[in-house]
Formats: C-alpha cells, structure tokens, sequence
C-alpha cells in the first residue's frame, strides 16, 4: 500500500488542507476536526485505497484505515497538510469548540455551579424546613437549638461568593486557594453586608474613578456573577504570570500580583459594573411583573429559571422584603412558587420517563427538592442539561404565575417556596393551591411529551445515515404471547442455525457457552424477555444481557463484525439500562455489513450454562421474533 | 501468588471471542485467576463481566494467580495473551 498516496487522496477528499482544524490518530483511525463538514466528499474518501470506512462522530470526521497502517498514512498525512500533530486531548476540545459561543457559557456555568450544589441542598434544605416547621409552631424559633440550626442553614449562601470562587477557579485552571481568596475579598467583614447595605446601613466611599464615579465599600453577599468574573480575570492573569515570570520568582510574584490586581480591579470595577448589570436584571424584573391581566406574571414567571440559571435570583429577596415593607404583601413568592415547582414537575416527569437509572436517581430527589423550594438540582442537574424540560418549566411556570397574579395570592413573608409556602400564604390558600397544583401539572405534561432520553453522537450520526437509506420494511412483533421462564425466545427473525453450524470455530465449539444461532432476515434484535444490559460493547455488534429469570445471554451479531468498529450498528439502549421483552436492543444494516464481507448469522448464546441441566435448540428452519428459541431445564 | 502485566496489542481488545477462550482456559486450573485494570478487579472464569471491562488496544491489565496449580495457570495465562491479545 502507498501511504502517501493514500494521504494525498485523503486530503482531497476532505477538501485540502484549508479545511482541516486538526488531526489526531488512535490505534485504528484518523481522528479529524473538520472546518466545514459540507466541503467533505465522503463518497470519494470511501474509494481512497486503503481507507476500510468513513464516518462523523463526536464533532470529528473519523476515517478507519487500520492498525499498524494507520501511524504511517497519518505520519504522511501531518507532513502534506502542513499541521502539527495533536493529541486526542486536543482533537476532542477543537470538537468542543465548534460549540456556539453561549453555549459554551452555558456549560462553563453549569460546570462551576454543578459541584457546589451539595453544599447548597444542604444548608438550603434544612433552610426551607426550618422555615416550615417555625410557621407551623411558633415558639420554636425561639430555642437556641433553632438559631443553631438556623446558623447552619444559611451559612453555605453567606458564604456563598467563596464557594463559587473555588469551582470557578478550578473551571478556569486557576490556583483554587487564590480563586478562594478573590472570594473572601468580596465578601470581607471589613466590607459592609450587601444586606445590611440594602436595608440602609451606612457605606462609605471606597474609591472614586476621576470623581465621576464614586465605588461604595459594599460587600457582594448574595452575588454570583461578579464572583465568576473576578475569579476569570485572576486566572488568566495567573496563568499568564506563570509563563512569563522566571521560575525563581514564579512562587511569590505570581500569587501576589494575582491577587493584588484581581482584588483591586474586583472592587474597583468588576464588582460595581456586574453588580450593577445583575440589579439591573432586577430592576426590569420588578418593573414587568407590575404589567396588569396577569400577563406580567405570566411573563416573569415563564424566565424566573433562566434567571436562577444566570444565579440573579437571591437578589429577589431584596424585592420580596421591599414588598413586605410597603403593604405587608409579597406577590412575587408565588411566582417564585410557580416557576420552582415547574421545574420540580418537569424533573418528575423526566424521572417518570426516562429508561435510564442514573438520570432517574438524579432527577428524583433534585425534582423533590425543587417541590420544597431548593431548585439548583432541578435545574441544572436536570432541565438545563437536556433543555427540553427547562422548557417545559416555564411554560408551567408561567401559566402558574398568571393563576397567581389573577386570584391576587400574597404571601406574608419571604424565603419560603413551594410546599412549605402554604404556612405562608394561608390569607390566599385557594389561590395558592391553584397557582401549585397549575404550574405542576402543566409543567409535568408538557416535560413528559416532548422528553427523549438522549442518543449517544455516533449512533445519531449512524441514524442519519441509515434513515438516509431507503428503510426496510418491518415486522411488527406481538407480544400478547405464552410466555416461559424455560424457553429462550428468538431475538431475531431468520432462519434457525444449530451452534455447531456456525461459520467459526469459537461459536461452533461452544467455548462462550450454549445456544443456538439465527441467520436474520432483518437487521434487527429484540430483547426475548425482560431484564437488563450488562454490557453493551463499544462497537455495538454484541450485547450482554442478564434476563430477569437468572439467565445471562450473549447476542452476538455476526462472525468477526468487531473489526467494523460499530458501522452499521445502532445500540437503542444503554450499558447498564433495563430493558422490557420486545423491546429494540439493537439495530444493524445487514446489507452494508454483508458488502463488507460479514457474514450476520448472530449467536444467542447462554453464558452460564453451569446453571442448567440441559441446553437444547428447539427452532427449525424460518424463526419470527419471539418463536421458540431454545429450550433449557434448570440444573 | 504468581502476577504479571501485559499490554493489549490486539487492535479490537478483549471481545466476547478472546473472553470466552480465555474464561476457558482459566477454568481449566484450579487456581483463582483474577485480572485487575484501573483499579477494577474481576475473576476471569466470569465470562460477562469479563466482556463487560471493555479492555481495549494499549489498556495495560495485571494477573494474578494463586492456588496449587498457580505455576502452571499463569504460564497458561500469559502465553495465551502473547498469541491471542
């Protein structure tokens, strides 16, 4: 083979070197990040000599050439185009980066609030049950066990700007114990409490810009963005410093200058500014709810979470206690309200719906959570991470909030949503009542309908391809049939082959267990009962599943189709998810797989056959989905 | 107790073929064969858990073999990894 050849055509075919953002290699393909994905030719990448197939997954144009050849065409490869070689790490985060601007910002929020999240259930939580337990009876606030415990619930939002200084930190690739000093800065008892301030405590002049701009000595309690942006200026100033400074002076100049321009510059300019855009928010927040028919409501409550994403909402406590100190009424809590447990209900349904066991674990006690007021789990364990349900949450949301503006609910204090709001909003309990029980239920419809659990890329790529193909015709499969521990039932339509006929020694000598085979006619594989994946391989031509009866069974799809590195295989269900009998485990193009030159027989093969006295294939000739397979008696 | 390392060199991995021979080679000792990646240890003879690892071209796996026949097993062992993996 001439790998130069190969390259040359290789870099034609993706349209030169002009189109091509970086390259990479593993043991068997090169891994390509590609400029416009519309100049690739792919058809005439797949004739290039060499090349066994072609496929985009991950955001990378990925062409299998090989082990042992595809070091050298890439060696080849790197020289014609001009690039220098990059490791995998590299090619992955030049995927990353193809990513639209904001939504990269979404993620780098969501990645630095994310692990501070257990800090604030924690506190949180206990915050809102306090809450709910002091309504209910009166004299316990005055306990000291109670202004303990009630020290403790709030402690993690006191401190709050310190937390989200360290993850911001560690997002950033900063020292996080500097990041963390950035954030004590802020919200240094020298300083006064942005609370306090808000409730008119005096403040001071800090600093003055030209004497046109006078900076108050006002801690930043209660901020989350200035916080985030501080700690990226002080990393990137630290992380210039350390290649600039001389290693010798590395350790002393690098934290000293980085915290003294980032403290400075956070007081004087960051804090202020970013401080004053979140009021801002605020301000126009407060002015739009005051729009009369409900339709401010409707409104506020529709971005309430967009704005607890952008971290705004603990400033409307400000607006809660300004309300309280006007007429005693807090109409914006039940928008709180509405908006909070529409994004519980869209995690429920999310919980409800979802065949995967991890998502359902995080989405049940974030969606309960939410339910009592703490909504950060919902919201960006959850909602913001699929999208569609944040979606869904706003709308509950803002039809709640509509309910809420239009029956007049009030609350008489603030700081308590959700279910524990009812101990305050007893004057307006129907209102209130309606405003929940509306925002959930439109919430948890709408988030039920339009949640799908999420494809891994590759298969949505192979999707694409396949559905670009004409569609073969497919065999309905009734499951309204005898059913029998005993039998294994056909995972695959075809024709019935005995273990011993199957086209490979390893199969045929029974060396990974007992079974039978079946030559399919359709390339597709149900599962023959109810249980659960335990291993899905990489490739998708082979699933393990243990069946709920005790059995393990192996579905192997052809003879040697590991070598296909996944083309042609859809996996529909995930490592580790449970499955129901019937359902579509995995799909394959039997077509493709035979040009290729793979044979599809596919072993069903029961790997602990230590369990049972006797193994034996019943099925003879053709086989329907779910006909008597194979026969076992228990040992 | 005998133990060993050895890299992958076979460009697919452990697949479900490899794992099945193997999980029927180490059933032919006596001894307990453990094989133990990234912290994550399982008996060989399981075959599905064994399949379940997902050890891959250039992942590095370390043996271990003890009981009476533990000479013999690893040798077994580490031959079948050089002509097969």
């Amino acid at each position: 083979m001439d790998y130069k050849k190969c390259a040359s055509e290789i870099l034609t075919g993706i349209g030169g070197k002009d189109n091509l953002a970086s390259a990479a290699h593993c043991a068997t393909r090169l891994r390509l990040v590609i400029a416009d994905n519309g100049k690739v030719k792919k058809a005439m990448l797949e004739g290039v000599d060499g090349v066994k197939g072609v496929f985009e997954a991950a955001g990378q144009l990925q062409i299998i050439i090989g082990t042992g050849t595809v070091n050298k065409v890439y060696d080849e490869f790197i020289a014609l185009a001009g690039v220098e070689a990059a490791s995998k790490e590299d090619v992955k985060a030049a995927a990353a980066a193809q990513a639209p601007w904001y939504k990269r910002a979404i993620k780098t929020l969501g990645d630095i609030f994310v692990p501070i999240i257990p800090a604030i259930v924690a506190t949180g939580l206990l915050n809102g049950l306090l809450g709910g337990l002091s309504k209910a009876f009166p004299g316990m606030a005055d306990s000291y066990i109670f202004a303990l415990l009630d020290m403790f619930s709030n402690t993690a939002l006191v401190f709050l700007p310190i937390l989200i200084a360290v993850s911001a930190a560690k997002i950033f690739g900063g020292n996080i114990y500097l990041g963390a000093v950035i954030g004590m800065i802020m919200i240094h008892p020298n300083l006064v409490n942005a609370w306090s301030a808000g409730s008119g405590a005096q403040t001071e002049t800090l600093w003055s810009w030209f004497g046109l701009w006078n900076i108050q000595n006002t801690g930043y309690q209660g901020h989350v963005i200035p916080v985030v942006i501080a700690v990226l200026v002080m990393c990137i100033i630290e992380k210039k410093l350390h290649k600039i400074v001389p290693e010798t002076f590395d350790l002393f100049v690098t934290p000293l200058v980085s915290v003294l321009v980032t403290g400075f510059l956070t007081l004087t300019l960051i804090g202020p500014v970013f401080s004053q855009l979140e009021t801002w928010v605020l301000s126009g927040a407060k002015a739009l709810i005051a729009i009369p028919f409900g339709i401010g409501a409707f409104i506020m409550g529709g971005v309430y979470a967009p704005t607890v994403v952008a971290g705004v909402h603990h400033m409307y406590n400000a607006i809660e206690l300004a309300m309280l100190a006007d007429n005693g009424q807090n109409t914006w809590m039940p928008i709180a309200t509405a908006a909070n447990v529409a994004q519980g209900a869209a995690a429920l349904a999310v919980a409800f719906k979802t065949r995967n066991k991890k998502v359902r674990s995080m989405a049940l006690p974030a969606s309960l959570s939410a339910f009592m007021g703490i909504t950060e789990p919902a919201i960006f364990g959850v909602n913001v991470r699929y999208g569609k349900p944040l979606v869904a949450g706003m709308i509950g949301g803002a039809c709640g909030a509509a309910v809420a503006s239009l029956m007049n609910v009030y609350a008489t204090a603030n700081g308590v949503t959700g279910i524990f709001g009812f101990l305050i909003t007893t004057e307006t309990f129907v209102g209130y009542l309606l405003t929940f029980v509306i925002a959930t239920v439109v919430a948890f419809a709408i988030s039920y309908f339009i949640y799908r659990d999420e494809v891994p890329a590759a298969d949505n790529a192979q999707k694409d391809a396949d559905q670009a193909g004409a569609a073969p015709a497919e065999t309905a499969i009734d499951l309204n049939r005898a059913f029998d521990e005993q039998i294994v039932y056909a995972p695959l339509k075809g024709t019935a082959v005995a273990m011993a006929d199957v086209p490979d020694e390893t199969f045929a000598a029974e060396v990974l267990g007992l079974g039978a085979a079946v030559d399919p006619v359709e390339g597709k594989v149900i599962a023959p009962a109810d249980g659960e994946v335990s291993t899905l391989f990489d490739t998708h031509h082979a699933i393990g599943l243990a069946l709920d009866n005790g059995m393990e069974l192996l579905i192997h799809i052809g003879i040697n189709t590991v070598e296909l590195n996944g083309e042609g295989f859809t996996a529909h269900i995930a490592d580790g998810e449970r499955f129901k009998r019937g359902q579509t485990l995995i799909t394959f193009d039997k077509a493709l797989i035979e040009s290729k030159g793979y044979k599809t027989v596919t072993p069903v093969i029961i790997t602990n056959p230590d369990d049972y006295a006797e193994v034996k294939k019943v099925a003879e000739g053709s086989v329907d989905f779910l006909d008597q397979l194979i026969e076992t008696k228990k040992g | 107790m005998k133990t060993f390392s050895y890299t992958i060199k076979d460009a697919v991995g452990i697949h479900a073929r490899p794992a099945g021979l193997l999980a029927k080679l180490a059933k032919t000792f006596t001894s307990t064969v453990t094989l133990e990646k990234d912290g994550k240890s399982m008996n060989v003879t399981k075959l599905m858990m064994l399949m379940g690892m997902g050890i891959k071209c250039g992942d590095t796996v370390n043996f271990s073999v003890e009981g009476e026949d533990e000479e013999a097993a690893a040798k077994a062992i580490e031959d079948f990894m050089k002509e097969n993996l």
